[in-house]
Parts: C-alpha cells; sequence; structure tokens
C-alpha cells in the first residue's frame, strides 16, 4: 500500500491513498482493484440511473475517490517495426505508441540545434462504443497532438540530436476516458524505450469534482457528467507542466483537483517506472 | 523575430518589474469597444491589437443528434492582415491554438442558451454564427477575441420568427422587434505570460513571473502562456495551458484569483459600453413609442 | 539526501541487484547509492564492475559528488548528476555514463557496419546505416576501378550511380565522426564495398558484442559480416572472397583490377540449394538470438547452428519455442 500525503487544502480526506493497478497487485488488494475492471455502462439512455458518486463513497464503477484504474504498461512492444514502443491499458483506454528516431528528418529545416519531435495521434474508429467517422482534419486531435508534442519537448534534452526528428505515433485502440493522459504516458514510455535523452518521467491524469469531491481519473461516463482537467507533469515535481480545463469549475474546487490530479500523475510515474525495471532487468539478463 | 539584445533587455527590465510600455506586470490593455450600427458589429481595441467581430443569424436544421437546439459557431480565421506570422488560408499551431481556446471559452462554456435557439425542434433553428476578423495583432487575441465576442452577443438581435404549425415566418426587423439572444454568462479570457528569470552568473532559474496580457514582442520572450477563462460567478469557464516552464499549483490558483479580479473589470466594461450603446440608439425615446407593450389605454 | 553510495563489490552481487529493482516504486533515495569516502581509493574496475549491476531510469539521481565527469546518458543540475535514459551506470576513471538498454546506433570511428545508399549526392552517396543521421560516403574515400589511388575524375563523378545507386548494400567502416555525431564512411580497403549474394537481417545494434573481426567464415558455406550497427549479411561463401581477403599488397595488378570491377558488379552469382538453405537458416537462427535479446558473437551465432540442425527445415526455426531453445544453447556456449 503506497501513501500519498496532499496538503490540508484538499477538499475530502486528511491523506490520500491511490490503489495501485494490477503492478501492485502484491500488495494484497487485490479484490479491491479488480472492482476497478467492471466495466462501465455508458449507454446515454442509462445514464441518469448511475449515481456519480454513490453516498457510500464509491463511483460507478465501484472505485473510490482516490482510486486510479487499473493501469497496465508495457515496453518494447514493437521490438522489430520501431525504435521505442509501449502499450498502456488504463482502465479499458487502450493506446500503442511507437517512437521512431532519432532519425534523419524529413525536413532539415529548424533542426540545426535540436532533435525535432512530431506527434500524430491516430483514433481507431472502433474506439468508441458509436462508431464515429472522423474528419479529416479534427481540430481537437490537431490540438492534442501540439499537447503531448509541446510536453514531450520540455522533457526530451532535444540538444542532445541536433539535426534529427523523432516521430511519436500514437495509436487510440479503446476509449474510456483519459484519452490524453493516456496518450502522454504511453509516449513518455516509447520514448525511454527507444532510447531518448528524456530529463525525467512525464506522465498525465485527469481529475474532476462532483459535489464538493474531488474525484480522481475519470472514465467516459463521469467525464460526460463532471468537470475534470488533465495535468501533465515532468517528474515527481510538485510544478504543473501542462494543463487543460475544458469544462466549467468552481473556482473553489481548483485547487484540490489539482492535487488529486498531481498525486495521480505522480503515481503513475511510479507504476510506469516499475515496468520500464522490468523490463530493463529482463534486458541485463541476457546480455 | 526579436534580437538577442532586444530579448535580454526585456528580461532584464522584467526582473526589476518594468515593461518595455510602461505597464505594471498585472495591468491589461484597456479594451475599448465600438458598436456599429448593425446589432452585433463589434469593433475592439487592446492597445494595438485589434479585432473585429461581426454575429449573423441564419435559419438552419439542427444537428440531428441535439434537435432541441440551436446552432452556434465562431470562425477565427486569423489571416496575414494581422501580423506576417500568420498564414492565409493555412492554419499553423499557433492558430489552431488559439481557434481551440476561443471554441473553448465562449462556446463550449455555455455562454450562449442553444436550446433558446429552436424554433421547431428537429426541424429548424437558429445558427448564430461569428465572425472574427483581425486587423492588427499586438498579443492578447484570445482576450480581445473572446471580449468582443460576447459583446456581440450581448448586442445582437435576431428577428422574430412567428410560428404557425410547421410554416416559420420571419418577422422584418421593422415591422416587430428584433429579439436579444439569450445569454447566460460572460466568460472573460485573461492571458498570462511565464516567464523564466535567471541568474546572471549561476544561469540557474531564480523566479517564474507571471506577467499579464503580453504584447507581441514579449510573447516572443515568454517561456509559457496561461489562458484562463472565467465568469463574474466565479466559475472557471476554461484553462488553457500548454507546456513550457512548469508553475506550481497553488501559483495557478492565484491567477485564477487575479484572473476573476480582471474579468470584473472587463464584465463592467462590455456592461457600460452596452448601456452607452443602448441609450445612444434609444434616442428621443423611440423604442418606448414602438414597443408593443407601450400601454396607451393608460392616458 | 546528502550522500550516494555506490554498491559495494560484494560477493552477493545478484542479490544487489534485485534490491535495486524492488526499489522501484519507492523515493530516490533508495536507488543505486555510492559513498564518497570511498570513490577516491576505489580500484575504478572493480568499480566500474560494481556499478554496472545498477539499473538506472531517467530522472534518477546518479550522484551529487561533483567530482564525476558526465558522459552519455547524464545530465547535471548544479553539482548534482541525473540519469537521462534507462540504462545502466559505466564508469571510465572519472567519466560517469548511462549506456542505454535501447536506442540507435551511435557510430564510432573504425565500426564494421553494413549499410544501405539511399541517396547519390553530388560527389558523395547518403547511406543509411541505422544511425540517427544518414552517413555520408565520399566519392573520394571509395575504390574505383583503374588503381587505388588514382585521382577521382569529373567522369567518376558522372557515373556514380554505376558504381553504387540507390539500394545498394555495402560494407564498409566508420571513417570520421561530424560534430553533430553523423558518420562519414569509406571502403577503402578490398574488403570493404558493395554486396552481393546474400541477404540483410537487422537487429538492434545493443545486441552486437565488438569483437576483432566482424567478418566470420561459418560452418556450411556461408560467410557474415556482422556490422557493428545490427546490420548483418549473410551470402555464399566465396573462394577468394574479397570479405575475408586480408588488405594485401601481394595482389596483382591485374587482379585487383579484375576484383574491383567485380566488386561493383550486380549479378548474384549461382547459389547450389544447399548453400541458401543454410543461409536461410543462419538467419533465422540470428533473428532467434534477436528476439531473445541474447548478444551475438561468432561462437554463439555457430553454437545457434549447431542446435538448429535438429530441426531438419529452416523453416522449423519460426516457432517460438524453437528460437527460445537455440538462444539457451546459444548462451550456454
Amino acid at each position: 500500500m503506497f501513501v500519498w500525503e496532499l496538503s490540508d487544502t484538499s477538499a475530502n480526506c486528511d491523506s490520500f491513498w491511490i490503489r495501485r493497478g494490477r503492478l501492485g497487485s502484491d500488495t494484497g488488494t487485490l479484490d479491491q482493484t479488480h472492482r476497478a475492471l467492471l466495466p462501465s455502462y455508458s449507454s446515454p439512455l442509462t445514464q441518469s440511473r448511475h449515481e456519480i458518486y454513490s453516498p457510500e463513497g464509491l463511483r460507478t464503477d465501484g472505485r473510490r475517490w482516490n482510486e486510479i484504474r487499473n493501469f497496465d504498461c508495457k515496453i518494447n512492444t514493437h521490438p522489430t517495426s520501431a525504435d521505442g514502443s509501449s502499450y498502456v491499458e488504463w482502465g479499458h483506454t487502450k493506446v500503442v505508441c511507437t517512437v521512431d528516431g532519432p532519425r534523419e528528418p524529413d525536413n532539415r529545416q529548424n533542426t540545426t540545434d535540436r532533435a525535432v519531435i512530431s506527434v500524430n495521434v491516430n483514433v481507431a474508429s472502433f474506439s468508441t462504443e458509436t462508431r464515429i467517422k472522423r474528419q479529416r482534419n479534427d481540430k481537437r486531435l490537431a490540438e492534442m497532438n501540439i499537447l503531448i508534442r509541446q510536453l514531450l519537448e520540455e522533457a526530451v534534452l532535444t540538444k542532445l540530436n541536433p539535426r534529427t526528428q523523432i516521430a511519436v505515433n500514437i495509436t487510440v485502440i479503446a476509449q474510456d476516458g483519459g484519452l490524453l493522459p493516456a496518450c502522454i504516458n504511453a509516449a513518455c514510455l516509447a520514448m525511454i524505450d527507444a532510447g531518448v535523452p528524456l530529463t525525467d518521467y512525464v506522465s498525465a491524469c485527469s481529475s474532476g469534482v462532483y459535489s464538493n469531491n474531488a474525484l480522481i481519473d475519470l472514465n467516459t461516463l463521469e467525464e460526460q457528467d463532471v468537470p475534470f482537467l488533465t495535468i501533465g507533469v515532468i517528474g515527481k515535481s510538485d510544478k504543473i507542466s501542462m494543463l487543460t480545463l475544458e469544462t466549467q469549475l468552481p473556482m473553489a474546487s481548483l485547487e484540490p483537483v489539482l492535487a488529486t490530479s498531481l498525486s495521480g500523475a505522480h503515481a503513475i510515474q511510479d507504476i510506469m517506472d516499475a515496468a520500464v525495471r522490468k523490463h530493463g532487468k529482463h534486458r541485463l539478463e541476457r546480455k | 523575430m526579436i534580437s538577442i539584445n532586444d530579448r535580454k533587455f526585456l528580461t532584464e527590465a522584467l526582473k526589476v518589474s518594468k515593461r518595455l510600455d510602461g505597464r505594471s506586470m498585472e495591468e491589461q490593455r484597456p479594451m475599448e469597444v465600438t458598436f456599429g450600427s448593425q446589432f452585433g458589429h463589434v469593433e475592439l481595441t487592446m492597445g494595438k491589437t485589434k479585432v473585429v467581430v461581426r454575429i449573423s443569424a441564419e435559419i438552419t436544421k439542427p444537428n440531428e443528434r441535439r434537435p432541441f437546439e440551436g446552432i452556434f459557431v465562431v470562425h477565427t480565421d486569423i489571416g496575414s492582415m494581422a501580423s506576417p506570422i500568420f498564414e492565409n488560408n493555412h492554419q499553423s499551431e499557433q492558430e489552431i491554438m488559439i481557434s481551440q481556446v476561443v471554441e473553448k471559452a465562449v462556446r463550449r462554456s455555455g455562454a450562449l442558451d442553444l436550446e433558446s435557439l429552436c424554433i421547431v425542434a428537429g426541424k429548424k433553428c437558429w445558427e448564430i454564427r461569428a465572425d472574427v476578423h483581425y486587423l492588427d495583432f499586438d498579443g492578447g487575441l484570445v482576450d480581445a477575441t473572446c471580449a468582443a465576442v460576447m459583446a456581440g452577443l450581448y448586442h445582437f438581435k435576431k428577428p422574430d420568427v412567428d410560428v404557425d404549425g410547421g410554416a416559420v415566418t420571419v418577422c422584418d426587423m421593422e415591422e416587430r422587434h428584433p429579439v436579444a439572444l439569450s445569454v447566460l454568462h460572460l466568460p472573460v479570457s485573461v492571458t498570462y505570460g511565464l516567464f523564466e528569470l535567471k541568474n546572471d552568473e549561476t544561469n540557474e532559474v531564480e523566479k517564474v513571473e507571471c506577467v499579464l496580457d503580453c504584447t507581441a514582442i514579449e510573447r516572443q520572450v515568454q517561456n509559457a502562456e496561461i489562458t484562463i477563462t472565467i465568469n463574474k460567478n466565479r466559475d472557471i469557464c476554461q484553462i488553457s495551458k500548454p507546456s513550457g516552464v512548469s508553475i506550481e499549483g497553488y501559483r495557478i490558483v492565484e491567477l485564477c484569483e487575479k484572473a476573476f479580479q480582471e474579468a470584473l473589470k472587463v464584465t463592467e466594461m462590455i456592461d457600460k459600453a452596452l448601456k452607452e450603446d443602448e441609450e445612444m440608439r434609444n434616442k428621443g425615446n423611440w423604442k418606448a413609442l414602438l414597443s408593443a407593450e407601450n400601454d396607451r389605454y393608460e392616458k | 539526501m546528502a550522500i550516494l553510495t555506490i554498491q559495494k563489490a560484494t560477493p552477493r552481487e545478484e542479490e544487489d541487484v534485485e534490491m535495486v529493482y524492488s526499489d522501484a516504486d519507492s523515493d530516490a533515495e533508495e536507488q543505486m547509492v555510492m559513498s564518497d569516502d570511498e570513490n577516491e581509493d576505489m580500484d575504478d574496475n572493480a568499480q566500474a564492475a560494481n556499478v554496472a549491476a545498477g539499473l538506472v531510469t531517467p530522472g534518477k539521481l546518479i550522484t551529487e559528488d561533483p567530482i564525476w565527469m558526465r558522459g552519455h546518458g547524464t545530465y547535471s543540475v548544479g553539482n548534482k548528476t541525473f540519469s537521462s535514459t534507462a540504462g545502466v551506470v559505466t564508469k571510465t576513471n572519472k567519466l560517469l555514463s548511462v549506456v542505454p538498454l535501447r536506442g540507435r546506433y551511435q557510430p564510432q570511428i573504425g565500426d564494421h557496419v553494413v549499410g544501405r545508399i539511399v541517396d547519390v549526392g553530388v560527389k558523395r552517396w547518403r547511406v543509411d546505416i541505422g544511425a540517427k543521421q544518414l552517413a555520408v560516403l565520399q566519392l573520394g574515400s571509395v575504390n574505383l576501378p583503374g588503381g587505388i589511388l588514382r585521382r577521382k575524375q569529373e567522369s567518376d563523378e558522372l557515373q556514380m550511380r554505376g558504381f553504387l545507386k540507390e539500394g545498394d548494400l555495402i560494407n564498409t567502416e566508420v571513417q570520421s565522426l561530424y560534430q553533430d555525431g553523423s558518420a562519414a564512411l569509406h571502403t577503402r580497403s578490398l574488403r570493404y564495398g558493395k554486396l552481393r549474394n546474400g541477404v540483410l537481417i537487422t537487429v538492434p545494434s545493443a545486441l552486437i558484442v565488438r569483437a576483432k573481426s566482424h567478418v566470420h567464415q561459418l560452418p556450411g558455406g556461408v560467410d557474415t559480416v556482422v556490422g557493428v550497427n545490427g546490420w548483418i549479411w549473410l551470402c555464399m561463401a566465396w573462394a577468394n572472397s574479397h570479405l575475408t581477403r586480408e588488405n594485401t599488397t601481394s595482389i596483382t595488378r591485374l587482379e585487383e583490377e579484375a576484383s574491383l570491377t567485380e566488386t561493383y558488379s550486380d549479378k548474384n552469382e549461382d547459389i547450389p540449394r544447399s548453400v541458401r538453405e543454410n543461409i536461410a537458416r543462419y538467419a533465422n537462427c540470428f533473428k532467434a538470438l534477436a528476439a531473445n535479446e541474447v548478444g551475438i558473437t561468432e561462437d554463439r551465432v555457430i553454437a545457434a547452428y549447431e542446435a538448429s540442425l535438429v530441426y531438419p527445415s529452416a523453416g522449423d526455426l519460426i516457432d517460438k519455442e524453437a528460437k527460445e531453445i537455440i538462444a539457451a544453447k546459444a548462451i550456454a556456449a
């Protein structure tokens, strides 16, 4: 069991607990984490029957306010087709990321002193419950590409690989909330797998608020009903690098929501670190 | 592009809390709103930044998935007229980010009551369109656009309609009084530039300064940007901080508080401008004379 | 955290490794540590051997001691040195560096590599050697027919595509490095030149163990060039093959002429069926080693080949279990 202390400003709890995903199953909290694996039925017709946060403190998928969904990640999933690759399964959100590079840039402009990062998020049309045909130039996706790229540029030591390009390709296989954070986390893992120098782990987590209760790591159902924000952090610092809030949120709730998502992002870094180390150990044994 | 000397001068000045145009760190350039002769025509200037917004209305078929709602679109095409950094007919990353923030601040924040735009459910509704033209660029595009569009929405009046069964008749503006839009709240965007101030000797970051309403030159030097959209009810409609220099969570909360104070000022400014325009249009109290509510029997 | 300790040389090295891994979820304090009083006097080699066991991930503090020079895979903030990649800490004298677990091939002068021509430019070819940037092969650094030391003429410039064209594979050596880390190649030796009569297999460059020679004559009538960049060429063994020939001066001028024209030939010779099968078998052996992330050496390749003979057809080696068995046998060798 791992504890993250939050400042006293946290709206609803003295101490902050995050139950770890499958990687932490050795901690003996299996029954709890597995509850998060139950499917969340997000049919619009049945929506009203769901309580976002019950008086007993349970959410639609059985989690408590401070539980992140099962975060399962692997690196080096596509060893032959890319320099770095990763797979992230966060609850029902599934994302594959491959990193190609550092390699000869497509366009040698603006690369004289640093590596250029390009990000392309590709959302499979079967990733949502109802099949949606994406428009050719979806501005939301374009924005997401930019956000991920800028966050990675902040963390990657681009100056070390001048005249190169690092192409990040993200494919979203399934969506159930937390799309942007899942993509960011997957991109970080794939970058590490590709051996790209980073100052630290990059991670992201979303968090929302429901009647004065901060809820961490929302699924689709919750994202539709609850105001939420997504943050991106570099390393275990309490400084926030990226922040997006798209739904109306009362100002008083901002602080607890920021704090919760920050702790979530830090917790994710530990899980990612464990996955990287597991893979590294495996490789070193065979050298 | 800005020269190294200019860049240095700007950061050195910021270290002693001075800005190129003499403003303080937390001083917004005053916004000035002028309304055109037609409803929903707004010209807004903020320093050298100049934005024109034209609101128009049209009757169309509602979105199939939302039969009870009207449509509201914001068109923000930034051309090279504003500044050579923007290209015509080509969306740069900066443009995408600006239009997305405006979209979130004005449209997705639910400022306009879309349900009030419905005429016949699933068949006919109003489409309100805000066309934003950028005439001059000196930073603060999001803030200016947001204020101008909101002023435009308050100012705009759409013609009244008669619904008789399935038939919809649009009444002439001369015949019947046009109706104002139902605007639910007034989101105000406030943008801060974040500057990393480094120690000259050690080259370590001493502090991160938050500077309100950066000009075009300051924007080129800034290390990050945070745009907060907030209304006078203390609801944060949108925050957008793409990466760049990191900042502690509590400072974001502080910035929101400061942004709220700015939002109050902008709200007041828009209210005042609207009132003045109203008075000007109502010279000779013709409005009262024309009103159908004019109770002639009392005389 | 004031002190850092490098794990001391202990007989129970394995356990130390375990400790480092299991700490994955704890704070930064429990990573690989070193104590400052020791690093001065300790034998550098012994130290290096110890530290190599420590796996670090990006953002992990390696040392706070300013005495160390920061090498690849590290970055520093003030006096603190952090890791920037996931890899193993290694030390050479006072230089601390982190060797990444994976990553593109980083060319070093003298590396024997296999590359593919991607572009024919003015007086130079651009060659993909699997590095971060394309390498450059100057027209002046190749041997052309008509004498090794002859001047390059305009006519040579015009018929560059006749010697090496896009898509050709070459056997070459890194001659020098440019400022940005990209490589300049040369083929000024009779051992180097265009490759034919075989197949190319690519494996991660990290798996190639550097050796005295990267050209091996393997049992079964197959020659191989194991490029340090992880590109492996397998071809029919060849009497007097230019691959294995020493760079001698004893060849007469005529012979040299002949071999040079032959060097730029595009024609494959007739390869007997048995040799083809052996090439396929070797190719699958390399793939088996790579799939199981086994370092590649001549001995291991031969061991893998011998282990693979149990399977009647080379195609059987695609099976995942077969790959594992072969890799296990190769490690044992």
